[in-house]
């Protein structure tokens, strides 16, 4: 992974994590829209223009990569770099989440 | 009473914001945007007067792929209007809206729009202003008759209107930084 990676993308926003989580599974953009909305109870609303952009960037990267289209919408699924950005995002995540309880026991 | 009206109107390069407003304060008073074109020409047409928010996306590679990034618009309940000079306009009713929504959802993909303005129309303007307006300033000045005082005046006027539009955009690229609190 090149430090241009590292550096765009460890830490990454929520917009950007959510995205590679749903794309372990081919998806387009507004199933994943849809499946974060569920997911988080309807507390994060992705919006168009941030997920246009992002798929687009994120393709661009390298860390997902075009599968196919189907009614005008673009599938997606997760790459080889994606899924190391990921995992070192839920490592990350999850360091956070085990001091939290660390600290707060 | 026509229902159809052309609307003059200037912003510069990074006043989507206000843009976005006064697209939004016509419709509250019964004009909806129908067309907009170069250099200021907004065509209204007559409709129910609502709260509806207007925004403006820059993504050239949106527009490479325009029925795909419509769509992606248009699955979350954007309306696609025009686009004009590489900004596409979407509304959206606030009706049918559970809250406050714009086609941004975090400051970083604000500041990555910000940014894709900035390559697309700022690095133009820059060279624009370095390669023609300031070297022409100094041409004008050396001669001494009528014409080229009124070019000198064109050139001054247009210098101060690329200052301001400069001093704008980076303001509003200071301001959105500082939200980041990066």
């Amino acid at each position: 992974m090149d430090a241009h990676i590292k550096k765009v993308y460890i830490p990454m926003t929520e917009t950007g994590f959510y995205i590679l989580l749903c794309l372990q599974e081919e998806m387009h953009g507004y199933s994943i829209v849809q499946k974060v909305e569920a997911l988080t109870g309807g507390e994060i609303r992705l919006s168009p223009g941030t997920m246009y952009g992002s798929l687009s960037k994120m393709e661009k990267d390298g860390l997902i990569g075009f599968v196919r289209e189907e009614e005008k919408r673009k599938i997606y699924r997760i790459t080889e770099l994606g899924r190391e950005v990921l995992n070192l995002e839920m490592a990350r995540i999850e360091r956070l989440y085990r001091n939290l309880k660390e600290v707060q026991s | 009473m026509s229902n159809r009206k052309i609307k003059l109107a200037f912003f510069t390069i990074a006043e989507w914001e206000r843009e976005q407003e006064w697209l939004m304060k016509q419709h509250r008073a019964g004009w909806e945007l129908r067309n907009a074109t170069l250099p200021c020409f907004y065509t209204f047409e007559k409709c129910k007067p609502e709260d509806v928010v207007y925004q403006l996306d820059y993504n050239k590679d949106g527009l490479e792929h325009k029925s795909e990034y419509i769509q992606m618009f248009r699955d979350c309940g954007w309306e696609y209007i025009t686009d004009m000079a590489g900004y596409s306009y979407f509304r959206k009713p606030v009706s049918e809206m559970n809250e406050k929504e714009e086609i941004f959802c975090d400051e970083d993909s604000r500041i990555d729009m910000l940014e894709r303005v900035f390559r697309g129309r700022m690095i133009p303007c820059i060279a624009i202003f370095f390669l023609i307006i300031i070297p022409q300033l100094f041409m004008q000045a050396v001669w001494n008759d009528v014409t080229h005082h009124v070019l000198f005046g064109v050139y001054v006027i247009l210098l101060v209107m690329y200052v301001v539009m400069f001093i704008k955009f980076g303001l509003q690229y200071m301001q959105l930084k500082r939200r980041m609190g990066r």
